[in-house]
């Protein structure tokens, strides 16, 4: 019986010393987590910027921006976009990821990939607007990519506008179908 | 003949009969190689000159035995006789796999060994032709044959076992005799498991947190590899599969060695590769839903009478490609995704997997010891160490090009577990048999890229103690444990870390009663409690669930979820007839499930709908029967039955993703042995999967899909090429090429399921027993 637990303790001395020998562990304890800001995009800011074509309406921005992200904390700013009646305004859009330091502009990445994207604006009902898009993609028939648009504002109104970017990578066609929703905002919009 | 000798016995008996003799060893003897019942192999019981000789089923019982260990010796004309010592508290069955040698008679060496303790809870055992008709597929859709048991699906790659309505953090599944620790909580991670490393695949139904521990609320799967070979030679088995749906081919092989000068020592191993391409529906190819495996296995183990040790190493990789058409950005393009009656994105056939995929390695170290305690009983003490890796790659690379070339996972989780397990079984004492166990586990676990769950680190353990009691016609089973868990969070809130502590403790009980009324028929009866501490994301998870386009909000201030399970069941075990029904009722307090919650959350890609994890209490009430009669001995006919009633009482409502009642038919015909050929058979199946009609209103997109029949086909057969056997199985799912869909699957928004598949299996096991001059007798 002695010899047997003997046997038994070198055994397991043995199967024990094989495993720590081989395998340096890699887990100790977990006290340090990544850091938060990680290699992740996130798009935290859509910024439009609309300038008066003719020069006499004064420069009107709107933005929406959730600082932290999807989740945690709610967007802190969601602008409502007043243009005045009856002008052509220029638009561009920005879109920025503030989680980083300094910001990361990603809009200038969607420019770099202009051939897998598209926007789409759609003025809601009883807003006096029309929304063309200027800028086009470098596929050999180019279409268009929406960074940068003209808004042409008629009577005074209020209602809705609502924005959203297609990611469309390798199957852009110039319609909406195909790729998934990258950005997709409803802003409020005031013509007076 | 027969009926002499039972007389004999019987006045055998009477005569050296003390009181309570009256326990039944039944089983039956069955050759080895082509698994055909022996008839007229003679059971011996040394110790008591007991004996029986097998019918033509190769059936034998021998009644009014007496508790204790016995030596039981099965001979056969043309076999190896087999000896073996075994411990009677209870009835209790034993079949012997005498092998046959035409032309030279081996030694056989017997290890004595107690039979290890198994639970008197309602199991179920799948093994033999039963598991080879499975072969190729999943862990999780291999047990879906068994009542009680579904799937949930994550597309056609991820499959995860249900059991009872509830699956992932609510059902424990014991690798190799070790808790499998991976990242279970989410119900697209699959189990980290290569099925082909077991030889039985078991499933506990019903709350058993006693023995195992946390989390065996609904169940537990026991993934169990066949013991080292302990007869001097080599053994080999090589298995291929090939299928035609994704046009799959999987090979797994595994040679096993004891030496005839150490008959202590053994060694084996075994490895799995698999590779399939994108799947189709009836009427389209799923894009991107091609994966690759490759798993292998290595054990090797020392064992003498009185102790033993053994050690075992596996690895797990896969990379399953996830169907590209679920891939949405927010709740419209749900919509448009579930309005159209194709995905838009149809692929073609390809091996190649594309973005989004997920990547996943999982290791396993055990160490195991036991050693005999005199004639008390048994010491095992068991190490284990685990490693989980788990990729997931969405379907776009980053936009920023320096980011994209590193080509990262966007979700990366990495979990490493040490585990020890010490227990003592004590042999039969007065008619008690039991363990005492303790065990404990550490836990880190740490993540890169997007945020879904912090980084953490936990130590559990537990004490417990079971004690069978096992007289006359009853066994009785009690049960008392206690669990503790500390679990410490490290999270940036903003840009400091916060790491709260966690407490959580618990004490559970089980109780099993089975009463065996006569030879045919015996009734069980068990309650058992189970608990489970909220898992990591149900605490802390924020953010959007892609895929079913929500937003998941984890809540910090949960408590832990606690079972109170009942099963009553019947068993009915004739020649003819065999028939088992089991009805359970399972009432959890504090279930934690997702509540949806208003408003809904406002992000950059549009609004939405909100859920949060939110606790209620649940019953889950329902039958599993299984009925099977042979018409002639060659034709057999199988009914089974699930049915499910899950409800959440506090919201008064059903609750959701639950299985729908299931029930299936089927006819096996078994052809009689032929002179190259055995073990042949035919079997027809058909399935009926009732819509789920009792689901909540307003929490889905859609409504559940609606009811669908699949007809199935399966037939093998054992070929002999001198001593060479091979088996063949064809096997056909879906035989019909019905279009439907799955309301378990989550990807029924997107698409089908996948319509006919035809499966070829070959199954060659190669012995090798060193030729010897003596023959025992």
């Amino acid at each position: 019986m002695k010899t047997t637990l003997k046997t038994f303790a070198i055994l397991l001395i043995i199967a024990i010393s094989i495993f720590t020998g081989c395998k340096k562990d890699t887990d100790s304890p977990v006290a340090e987590p990544p850091p938060p800001v990680n290699e992740s995009e996130i798009m935290t800011t859509f910024r439009l910027n609309f300038t008066d074509s003719a020069g006499f309406a004064p420069s009107v921005a709107a933005q929406f921006r959730d600082p932290d992200g999807d989740g945690g904390n709610p967007p802190v700013q969601f602008d409502t976009v007043k243009l005045s009646a009856n002008t052509t305004y220029l638009a561009y859009i920005t879109i920025l990821d503030e989680t980083k330091t300094p910001a990361d502009t990603i809009s200038k990445e969607i420019k770099e990939e202009a051939n897998d994207h598209l926007f789409f604006f759609t003025p809601g009902a009883g807003i006096n607007e029309t929304i063309t898009i200027l800028d086009l993609d470098t596929n050999p028939t180019p279409l268009p990519l929406g960074l940068q648009t003209k808004w042409k504002t008629g009577s005074a109104s209020s209602g809705t506008t609502h924005i959203v970017l297609r990611h469309q990578a390798g199957v852009k066609n110039g319609s909406y179908t195909p790729g998934e929703t990258d950005i997709d905002i409803t802003f409020q919009t005031k013509i007076q | 003949m027969k009926k002499t000798l039972s007389i004999f016995f019987l006045l055998l008996n009477a005569l050296l009969s003390i009181s309570q003799c009256d326990l039944t060893l039944q089983g039956k003897v069955i050759d080895h190689h082509d698994r055909q019942p022996l008839e007229f192999a003679t059971i011996f019981i040394k110790e008591s000159g007991k004996g029986a000789i097998t019918d033509s089923l190769g059936y034998y019982v021998i009644s009014g035995l007496c508790p204790g260990t016995y030596t039981i010796t099965c001979v056969h004309i043309g076999c190896d006789s087999i000896s073996e010592l075994i411990t009677i508290t209870a009835d209790q069955t034993k079949n012997f796999y005498p092998e046959h040698h035409l032309h030279e008679l081996g030694l056989v060496n017997i290890v004595s060994e107690k039979v290890p303790e198994k639970t008197v809870q309602p199991s179920y055992e799948m093994k033999g032709r039963e598991l080879d008709e499975q072969r190729g597929e999943s862990l999780g859709q291999a047990l879906k044959t068994i009542t009680g048991v579904n799937t949930i699906q994550t597309g056609g790659n991820v499959s995860k076992p249900v059991i009872h309505g509830m699956h992932s953090n609510r059902i424990l599944i014991l690798n190799n005799g070790i808790r499998q620790e991976g990242q279970q909580w989410g119900s697209e991670h699959a189990p980290e498991i290569d099925p082909f490393i077991a030889n039985k695949l078991t499933v506990i139904k019903g709350a058993n947190s006693v023995r195992y521990g946390s989390d065996a609320i609904a169940g537990v799967i026991l993934v169990e590899p066949n013991k080292l070979r302990d007869s001097a030679g080599v053994g080999a088995e090589v298995n291929l599969v090939g299928m035609s749906n994704g046009r799959s081919g999987t090979a797994s092989a595994m040679l096993e060695q004891n030496f005839k000068k150490i008959p202590a020592l053994s060694w084996r191993l075994q490895g799995t590769l698999k590779q399939s391409g994108a799947t189709h529906t009836p009427t389209y190819y799923l894009k991107n839903t091609g994966m690759k495996e490759y798993n292998f296995s290595a054990a090797a183990g020392w064992k003498k009478e009185k102790y033993g040790a053994e050690i075992f190493y596996s690895q797990f990789n896969t990379t399953l490609g996830i169907f590209a058409g679920a891939h949405i950005g927010n709740v419209s393009d749900l919509y448009d995704a579930i309005n159209r009656t194709e995905p838009l994105e149809k692929g073609e056939f390809t091996y190649s997997i594309d973005r989004p995929y997920q990547h996943i390695e999982h290791e396993l170290f055990k160490a195991k010891a036991f050693v005999l305690t005199g004639k008390a009983g048994k010491l095992n003490i068991i190490y284990a160490r685990q490693y989980n890796l788990r990729n997931e790659f969405s379907k776009d690379k980053p936009l920023n090009d320096s980011l994209a070339a590193l080509n990262k996972p966007e979700l990366q989780f990495e979990i490493t577990s040490h585990s020890a397990d010490l227990t003592w079984e004590h042999n039969y004492i007065k008619h008690f048999t039991g363990m005492i166990g303790v065990s404990g586990m550490t836990q880190g676990n740490t993540y890169s890229g997007r945020y879904f769950i912090p980084n953490y680190r936990n130590y559990s353990g537990g004490i417990y103690w079971i004690e069978k009691y096992s007289r006359n016609k009853f066994q009785l089973e009690a049960g008392i444990r206690y669990d503790y868990r500390w679990l410490r969070i490290y999270k940036y809130e903003g840009k400091v870390i916060v790491s709260p502590i966690y407490n959580y403790e618990n004490v559970s009980g089980t109780l099993t009663a089975v009463y065996k009324a006569s030879k045919k028929v015996s009734f069980n009866f068990n309650a058992g409690s189970a608990w489970r501490p909220p898992a990591v994301n149900e605490l802390y998870s924020d953010g959007i669930h892609h895929g079913s386009a929500t937003f998941e909000i984890g809540d910090k201030t949960l408590k832990p979820e606690k079972a109170y399970n009942f099963i009553a069941g019947m068993n009915y075990h004739s020649e003819k007839l065999h028939a088992e029904v089991e009805l359970y009722h399972n009432i959890i307090d504090d279930y934690i499930n997702l509540q949806p919650q208003i408003p809904a959350t406002v992000t950059i890609h549009g609004s939405f709908p909100t859920f949060v994890y939110t606790q209620s209490d649940a019953t889950f009430t329902g039958l599993d029967a299984q009925l099977s009669y042979y018409i002639i001995p060659q034709l057999l006919i199988t009914g089974k039955a699930s049915v499910l009633r899950a409800f959440n009482k506090t919201t008064n409502d059903w609750l959701i993703q639950m299985p729908s009642d299931r029930f299936s038919g089927e006819i096996t015909y078994n052809f009689k042995k032929a002179k190259k050929i055995s073990e042949s058979y035919i079997t027809l199946n058909a399935e009926y999967t009732n819509k789920q009609w009792r689901v909540p209103a307003n929490s889905d997109y859609l409504s559940p899909p609606k009811a669908y029949t699949l007809i199935n086909l399966e037939m093998g057969t054992t070929v002999h090429l001198g001593t060479q056997t091979i088996t063949i199985g064809i096997g056909c799912n879906n035989l019909l090429n019905t279009s439907y869909r799955n309301y378990m699957n989550r990807f029924r928004y997107y698409s089908d399921e996948m319509g006919r598949n035809i499966t070829l299996r070959l199954k060659i096991p190669i012995n090798y027993s060193p030729k010897t001059k003596s023959t025992e007798k």
